[in-house]
């Protein structure tokens, strides 16, 4: 098991909690603090294709375009505090001493040029790759031919020793199961990949990436399940969609945020990651600051939480936007705007003492628009929350908890005649219910049952989890 | 906090997915384009009503009857096609496809035992997700899809060489190429896979799609086809079989997705 499972919520009552305050705030990396009474935008980019040719052109455009750019619109436009996010490129974690490293020093350099200049609070995130292909083997000594385990935890080190602030990762475990039960739309299989499996791969994962961040004195971020629920909610989409009901990724979600908890559990300090939407609930279970992203995230994606999402975030992301000229600067300018502007706002709002009017404000404008929004609200969130630290010794009933707990609200609200479902969402709600309630009480049971029903699923291996 | 329950949601947003939803009607649609052969009747809804622990024993009392072919043609394939009509409206989710099309490779298995020229595919094609890509969900999901229309898929899986992707190209002569790549990192791999078959001499369809790949960066490489999505798959596999060229693809792009070519 993991190093401390929630047992409690940190916070009192879901009310407490707001954006721009954690019950634990943290400083580091350039004079920033985070979670500390105020908002800070938390700028994402990609490189332009073909950057990536060899380290030369991909460090020119990390450093002298991206980096620079940033950091010029920051002071441009008079925003005191920001942190930038890069998320590696697979060239990057597949070689990082070569990609790398001249890429993280390089960033860091020009961060502490316009923080000496100007006085800019700032710091950066390096999400490192987590390439690892659960066929060939998760664990360090089983990929023979990639050697990808070996190479994300160098990709670690390397970000942590040439300049990173915070260290984070996109971690994969389970998603080989979890794909299989998302298009199949099977919840008893999501809940063994991501509940039970990811969660197994994390506790391995996350006590490393801790004691890396702890040697260099830098923060060790969190995890998200973007590989998971964000795949579930991108192919739940919008009203035009018909991949998967919107229930079913609301559902995914809710599980999801029992696994990603596992990295607080593990040492990890927050921030957590933008994309990890399950976000609310993990600050109300631990009290440690959030990053998130929604309407400021068009760039990369539309969904149907912009707003809501808004309501407890530390730090205010644009998710990722490629480097490209548009007509206001290049596109990481532009977006730099967009939500270090809407940061501003909810500054003001805590200034004023309105910030818990303007949370409730963007909860209201997309609460009913759709179950994963609703299920992410921040006072249904804190009930999910609640029935995982109820479980929280048991990363399988924990997980079922979470799920179960979605299911009822989403359910109670739409008897109420407040969030509609279509017939296909209340057909799919009431099978999830069913689903998960025909599970069994124990964990032995649960995991004999899933790996004979899981045996044949591509690429999983219970060896990458020690079953 | 608000009481968020006096919101009036109608006032803020509009569930167009509820608006149109009573506009369908699914067995009205079945009913039309099910067989009329009894036996072969029960395989394609046994497919349609995603009962993949009937088909195997349905699948067997129709071959009694009628031959592999049919039983495939007639049963199997027409009760996906009804699935694909069905998602194609909106009526069943990617779900119902996927099971589906669980059930019919079960039944499928059991009716290629019985032909005795062995299996006829419409046509092969090789897939793959980009080099150092790990993300193949949509790849997958467009395999079921070919699959269940009939073509013959060589998987290659995730993360695959650019070399690898060339040598099975070689080696299985598909009538088309795929590749998904979710970041613009990893689809810079596409043009170099076209170039190298280019140099080999071979000119097929290298149909491209994923996350952040777009139709003008797959049209600016020779060979290169868009799919936005994963459903767009056997009607470029369709058309690619019929003898249309990449060239041909490209320009009736728009019309083949619409529906009107």
């Amino acid at each position: 098991m993991s190093l401390k499972n929630f047992t409690k919520m940190e916070y009192g009552s879901a009310d407490e909690i707001v954006f721009g305050d954690a019950k634990y705030p943290l400083s580091y990396g350039l004079g920033l603090k985070v979670g500390a009474g105020f908002v800070s935008p938390e700028i994402n980019f990609a490189p332009r294709p073909g950057s990536e040719k060899n380290p030369e052109s991909l460090t020119k455009e990390y450093v002298e375009y991206i980096t620079k750019d940033i950091m010029n619109r920051a002071v441009t436009l008079g925003f005191p505090s920001l942190q930038l996010e890069n998320e590696w490129i697979h060239q990057m974690g597949n070689n990082p001493e070569k990609f790398a490293k001249p890429v993280v020093a390089g960033q860091k350099a020009v961060m502490q040029k316009f923080h000496d200049e100007y006085g800019v609070a700032c710091a950066i995130r390096h999400t490192v790759a987590d390439p690892r292909l659960a066929e060939m083997g998760l664990r360090p000594g089983m990929d023979k031919t990639h050697m990808y385990p070996e190479k994300t935890l160098d990709s670690l080190e390397v970000a942590a020793a040439n300049g990173a602030d915070v260290l984070s990762i996109e971690s994969m475990g389970g998603k080989e199961v979890a794909d299989y039960a998302i298009v199949r739309q099977d919840i008893r299989g999501w809940l063994f990949g991501i509940g039970y499996l990811g969660s197994i791969d994390m506790e391995w994962l996350w006590p490393q990436i801790v004691d890396v961040a702890k040697k260099h004195k830098i923060v060790p971020g969190g995890d998200t399940n973007c590989a998971g629920a964000n795949t579930s909610m991108f192919m739940a989409g919008g009203y035009l969609d018909k991949d998967i009901p919107r229930v079913f990724a609301a559902v995914t979600r809710a599980i999801a945020s029992a696994r990603t908890l596992v990295a607080i559990e593990c040492g990890a300090t927050g921030p957590d990651k933008d994309c990890g939407y399950e976000g609310p609930v993990l600050k109300a279970i631990s009290g440690r600051p959030s990053a998130q992203e929604g309407k400021g995230a068009q760039d990369a994606h539309a969904d149907l939480m912009g707003n809501l999402i808004a309501q407890v975030c530390d730090l205010w992301s644009n998710e990722s936007v490629e480097y490209h000229p548009e007509f206001g600067g290049s596109s990481v300018q532009c977006w730099l705007g967009v939500i270090g502007y809407e940061a501003a706002l909810m500054n003001a709002a805590k200034q004023m003492k309105q910030d818990k009017v303007l949370r409730d404000v963007y909860v209201a404008s997309d609460r009913f628009r759709s179950p994963e929004g609703f299920c992410m609200a921040y006072d249904n969130a804190y009930k999910i929350g609640q029935a995982i630290v109820s479980e929280g010794n048991n990363y399988y009933l924990r997980a079922k908890a979470a799920g179960l707990k979605a299911c009822e609200l989403i359910q109670e609200s739409n008897q109420k005649g407040k969030l509609k479902l279509s017939k296909q969402e209340k057909d799919t709600l009431n099978k999830m219910l069913t689903d998960l309630n025909s599970l069994p009480s124990e964990e032995g049971k649960f995991v004999d049952w899933a790996l004979k029903e899981y045996k044949n699923v591509p690429a999983f291996n219970p060896k990458n989890y020690e079953l | 906090m608000l009481d968020f329950d006096n919101v009036k949601a109608d006032m803020i947003l509009t569930r167009y997915d509820i608006k149109m939803e009573s506009q369908e009607k699914p067995e009205a649609i079945a009913a039309r384009m099910l067989p009329k052969d009894p036996l072969l009747k029960k395989v394609a809804e046994d497919v349609l009503n995603l009962k993949g622990k009937l088909i195997e024993d349905d699948v067997k009392a129709a071959l009694k009857e009628n031959s592999p072919e049919d039983v495939i043609e007639g049963g199997l394939l027409k009760g996906m096609d009804v699935v694909s009509e069905l998602y194609g409206r909106g009526i069943y989710y990617l779900p119902h496809v996927m099971v589906a099309s669980d059930a019919m490779d079960k039944g499928m298995k059991i009716a290629e035992a019985a032909l005795q020229h062995g299996k006829k595919v419409k046509g092969t094609i090789v897939m793959h997700a980009a080099e150092g890509d790990p993300h193949d969900i949509g790849k997958n999901i467009a395999a079921v899809l070919l699959k269940s229309n009939g073509f013959g898929v060589v998987d290659l899986g995730r993360d695959v060489l650019v070399s690898d992707v060339v040598a099975a190209v070689e080696k299985n002569k598909p009538q088309m190429v795929t590749g998904t790549a979710l970041m613009t990192t990893t689809m810079s791999a596409f043009p170099k896979i076209a170039e190298r078959l280019e140099e080999m001499g071979i000119n097929i369809p290298f149909v491209c799609a994923g996350g952040a790949v777009n139709r003008q960066y797959v049209e600016s490489y020779p060979m290169g086809v868009y799919a936005e999505k994963a459903a767009q798959g056997p009607a470029l596999a369709t058309k690619t079989v019929e003898g249309w060229d990449w060239r041909k693809l490209r320009d009736k792009w728009d019309d083949l997705m619409a529906g009107k070519a």
